[in-house]
This record gives structure tokens, C-alpha cells and sequence, in this order.
């Protein structure tokens, strides 16, 4: 996979290539041998999930179970019943109310640090099929676009060589192939690699994948090519991707506009937002034909309801968080020095409201789930920067973080927490050399005490305590 | 500046004579810069990957965190696939 214009680092094949079902091993068996299939193992428990008005993830490894006992024995190199033996382990900790999972472990393939996450069954006997049950990520291309062809191969493969079953996705973005044997490891890699052009992911310790939104190629909010940074700094980082050396997990997440499609601001160490610098462009015709009903608001995505009439004081004005807009009935005005760019009047009026045209984005840090302190979101610290091929100034922001971060980092620390621990001050203006800004507060100072750093003092830290003492004898 | 190779001995040492048989990057960073305290964390980092590559150490991952081991020290791929100990 590479971008356009650049150097073709694999080549991807086609489906015929590399298949290896045919179609009809594919479609191998009917809604009636499905509705009467019988798991190897008595799961009363998981059986009551398939009930629910919800689609079921117990019927879909039922499926899974079904398809590879139909399918024949050499076109499969891990246990045929590697489905109903799970299903018959988590039936068993259902009963039990504990796992029987064993987590982590020393595989992987040659050279990386991530992108396999060793898992083991403790019932092995119980459960031959699911002895080993790895996981793999494999970094999903940017935006997750795939080809029908690439989805194919990859099913193929992960049929072959492993459970058949998939994540799309795992939180963090990746493609996740869930349940294989330590010895198909390395040629499904090999496969992945050299067949499909693709790599696996992160995992430990790691750069994790980073992840963005759809971005420019199907989206008119997007301030920047959220698609070709995110690929940029996977390509710039790999080596952080692949052999962990940083105190815990990071991520990147990359958002066109503050709508956020990829909650980097709740999700990730490091969130790119994208944000203007000048003006909502307002198209006033456009506006006055939403309040006259000849457009429909939110591009008509809630019109499954009778609302009323669009009311744009009520459902605009009002409801705009920092108070910055007016209307008198013939023109919208927009105080943009206010504005806090929570996209909202901009997603009711898409055709009447645009963003600026001097774009970059907004740079955050530190968002994290709660193990540590409480889940936190990132906090605004670069507001607004330009995101610019080749990203170097970027990088430079990257780098400053990650020394910091792994000279004081503790083990297990995420950046969040490291910031926390020691300061936004020191973050801020030590370690990215930026001035603060009132937005970084979260409350009014309530500590008394005045910090001074050590070239605001004179002298610094060091005295000479014989001076001090002629001065001040004990 | 130290060689590759010093820090690779160093970290060698560590990995057979600590307490534990599992250890994160940053305890295995302080130790080599004990020893060696010019020693950069991205010089630590590129010999610790030379060990791996060699096949001298081994990555532990619990799937979140990853730490770092002597191959053979501890908890092997034997082991850890039939949960019975050596």
C-alpha cells in the first residue's frame, strides 16, 4: 500500500490470486442446516443472547461453526471446532463467573514487539480448539476503505489459518483476527505481508494504529487530509509501532473537523482536530430558504419525526454554546471571535453554513480511559496549527512529547496522566515551549502558592550556603 | 559515546541477574545508565531490538503493556502454551 505519487512498497493482489475457497465451499450450507445446527457443547446460557431483539455475536460464531465443518479438513490448519470449543469455554465461565482465559505471553512474530496478543485457554483439555486462541491486528488502511477484493483475501486466509472469526473493528481501528494457533503466527503475517500489502498493528507498549476519520474523501467539514497524516505518521513511526520501548500505549487519532468521527478527543494521547482560523462562511440566501422550509435542516437526518417547523432561533440560535449568533428575520450574523466551533449550527444548515478557508488543526493531549485517575478527555494545547506535507512541524511537537514522556514517564503512565502528575505548566511551557493560554485551565487557581521556575529566579536553585550564613548566622 | 555492544553487554547482565525475569524498558534503561549513564534512551532502545533480533531476549506483551525478558529465563513458549512449569 502507498499514497499516490510515492514509491509502491508491496504489491497488492487480486482475489484470484490468492484464494483459496471456491465459491461454493464459501456458501456451503443452507438456512436450514443452520437453524437445526447443534454445537459440540450444551450452551443454555449463551443461547438465551440469541432472544434479545439484538443481533447476537452467539449466532454468528454458530455460523462460523457450521461453515468450517462443512468445509474439508486440509483446507484447514487450526481445529475445525475451534468455534464450538469457544462457545463452550465462555459457556463455561457464564456458569462459573470467571475466566478461563490465560492473557499475554512471549509470542509474536520475528522482530516485533506488537500486533500479536497471546491468549491461552486453561480448560486445553476441555477445549482442545481453542488451546491458543491469539489475537492479531492488522492496521486498517486509512479511513477504513476497503476493497471487496482485499476483504475476500483477507477472509481466505484468516479461514485457512485461523478461527474465521474477525473484529471490525477493535477500538483502536484495526482489522483484529481473533483466535489462532503459535505456529500459523508467522505465514499468517507472511500472507498478510506479501499477498495483501498490509502490516499488522500495535499492541503493548506501542505506538498504537493510528486511526482517522473519513476526512476529505467524502467529507465537506474536513480541514484537513486527515487520510494522508494518518498515513504519514504510521509510515514516519514505524519503528515505535513495532518494538515498544515507551512507558505504556499511545495513540493517534486523526479528526477532519470538531464533529469528531473518531472521538480522538476522548480516545486518544494525542488528538488532531481540525479547526479554521478565520470566518463560518455564510451563504444568507441558503439560510433564509431552511427558515422558509425550502431546505431541510441536518440535511434531513432526523426527518423520521413531524418537529415542526424549522424554528432557527430555537434549534440555532439558542442553542449556540457561546451565545455568538443572531438572526433578524432577513440575515444570520456570526460573532467568529466567539465562536467555541461546536459544529452545531453548521451540521442543522450544511448548505447555508461552511468553514472557514484558513484551516489546519488543533492539537490535545492526554485523553485516556479510567485504570489511573478517572477516564479524562485530551486537553486543548496547540490550538491551531497547519497541517502541511511533509507534517515536520508536527513531528517536531511528536518528538518533544515522547522524550518527555519517556524520561519522566512511570511504567504504566500514560501522557495524561504524566501531565497530571507533574504539571501543565511544565508540559506546556517547558517541554513544548509554548505560551499558556486561559483555555488550558480547567478551574481558577486555588493553590496560594507562587511557582516560580528556575531562570525566573536569580541565582536558580544553587546558593552558596556559606554566603547565606554570613548573612543569616544560626 | 558507548558502543552498541557495551550496552548490549550491560543489558545482558541485567536481564540474567535481576530479581525479576520479566522487566519493563524503563527499569532496564535506569540499569544501563547506571553503568553507562551517557547512554541515550533511543541507543538503549536500538541495542535492546539488536537482543531481540539475535534472539538473545524476548518481548513479553500482556496485550496492553510490554516488557522485556531473557530468552530461556522465566516463562518460555513450552510453558506458556501448557501452563505446566519447567
Amino acid at each position: 500500500m502507498s499514497a499516490e505519487g510515492e514509491e509502491k512498497l508491496w504489491e497488492t493482489k487480486k482475489y484470484d490470486e490468492v484464494r483459496i475457497y471456491k465459491d461454493e465451499e464459501i456458501w456451503n450450507y443452507t438456512d436450514e442446516e443452520l437453524a437445526n445446527y447443534k454445537c459440540k457443547h450444551d450452551t443454555p446460557l449463551l443461547d438465551q443472547l440469541e432472544e434479545g431483539p439484538w443481533p447476537s455475536f452467539v449466532s454468528d460464531i454458530k455460523q462460523e461453526a457450521l461453515h468450517r465443518h462443512k468445509l474439508p479438513e486440509d483446507k484447514l490448519l487450526i481445529p475445525a471446532d475451534v468455534c464450538d470449543d469457544l462457545l463452550g469455554q465462555v459457556e463455561l465461565s457464564y456458569v462459573e463467573k470467571e475466566t478461563h482465559w490465560k492473557h499475554g505471553g512471549i509470542v509474536g512474530v520475528f522482530g516485533y514487539g506488537g500486533g500479536v496478543i497471546g491468549r491461552y485457554s486453561d480448560q486445553q483439555e476441555k477445549f482442545p480448539g481453542v488451546a491458543h486462541f491469539h489475537t492479531l491486528r492488522v492496521n486498517q488502511p486509512a479511513s477504513k476503505f476497503y476493497k471487496t477484493d482485499y476483504l475476500r483475501a483477507l477472509c481466505d486466509i484468516w479461514e485457512y489459518r485461523g478461527s474465521g472469526l474477525t473484529n471490525m473493528h477493535g477500538s483502536t481501528g484495526d482489522t483484529v483476527l481473533l483466535g489462532t494457533f503459535t505456529e500459523q503466527l508467522e505465514p499468517v503475517f507472511f500472507d498478510l505481508t506479501h499477498d495483501l500489502g498490509v502490516d499488522l498493528g500495535g499492541s503493548g507498549s506501542n505506538l498504537r494504529t493510528p486511526s482517522c476519520c473519513v476526512g476529505k474523501a467524502r467529507c465537506e467539514f474536513a480541514c484537513y487530509d486527515t487520510q494522508d497524516i494518518c498515513y504519514e505518521l504510521t509510515m514516519h513511526y514505524q519503528d515505535e509501532l513495532h518494538r515498544p520501548a515507551f512507558p505504556y500505549k499511545f495513540k493517534f487519532k486523526f479528526d477532519g473537523c470538531p464533529n469528531c468521527c473518531v472521538a480522538s478527543i476522548a480516545r486518544s494521547d494525542m488528538s488532531y482536530i481540525g479547526t479554521w482560523k478565520d470566518d463560518i462562511r455564510i451563504d444568507q440566501e441558503a439560510v433564509r430558504a431552511y427558515v422558509a422550509g425550502e431546505l431541510k435542516p441536518n440535511a434531513g437526518a432526523f426527518g423520521g419525526r413531524d418537529w415542526g417547523k424549522f424554528d432557527i432561533q430555537k434549534e440555532v440560535i439558542d442553542l449556540c454554546p457561546a451565545g455568538c449568533m443572531e438572526w433578524d428575520g432577513k440575515e444570520l450574523k456570526v460573532n467568529n471571535k466567539e465562536c467555541v466551533r461546536c459544529m452545531h449550527c453548521i451540521n442543522v444548515m450544511p448548505r447555508a453554513l461552511r468553514i472557514g478557508t484558513d484551516t489546519g488543526c488543533s492539537i490535545l493531549f492526554g485523553a485516556k480511559a479510567p485504570i489511573l485517575e478517572g477516564a479524562q478527555m485530551s486537553m486543548l494545547t496547540i490550538p491551531f496549527i497547519r497541517v502541511e506535507k511533509p507534517y515536520d512541524a508536527i513531528k517536531d511537537i511528536v518528538d518533544k512529547v515522547w522524550d518527555w514522556w519517556m524520561e519522566e514517564g512511570k511504567n504504566r503512565e500514560r501522557v495524561g496522566e504524566l501531565i497530571q502528575r507533574k504539571g501543565v505548566q511544565e508540559f506546556v511551557t517547558k517541554v513544548l515551549g509554548i505560551p499558556a493560554i486561559p483555555q488550558m485551565a480547567k478551574e481558577p487557581r486555588s493553590n496560594p502558592y507562587v511557582f516560580w521556575s528556575e531562570d525566573e529566579v536569580p541565582g536558580g536553585w544553587q546558593r552558596d550556603i556559606n554566603e547565606f550564613r554570613k548573612r543569616h548566622p544560626r | 559515546m558507548a558502543s552498541l555492544d557495551e550496552i548490549k553487554k550491560v543489558i545482558v547482565d541485567f536481564a540474567t541477574n535481576t530479581k525479576k525475569s520479566k522487566f519493563y524498558f524503563k527499569d532496564m534503561e535506569k540499569a544501563v545508565q547506571k553503568v553507562i549513564p551517557d547512554a541515550k534512551s533511543r541507543e538503549i532502545k536500538k541495542a535492546a531490538t539488536a537482543l531481540i533480533n539475535e534472539g538473545t531476549l524476548v518481548y513479553f506483551s500482556t496485550g496492553s503493556s510490554t516488557m522485556y525478558g531473557l530468552k530461556g529465563r522465566g516463562i518460555s513458549l513450552e510453558t506458556e502454551e501448557t501452563g505446566k512449569a519447567d
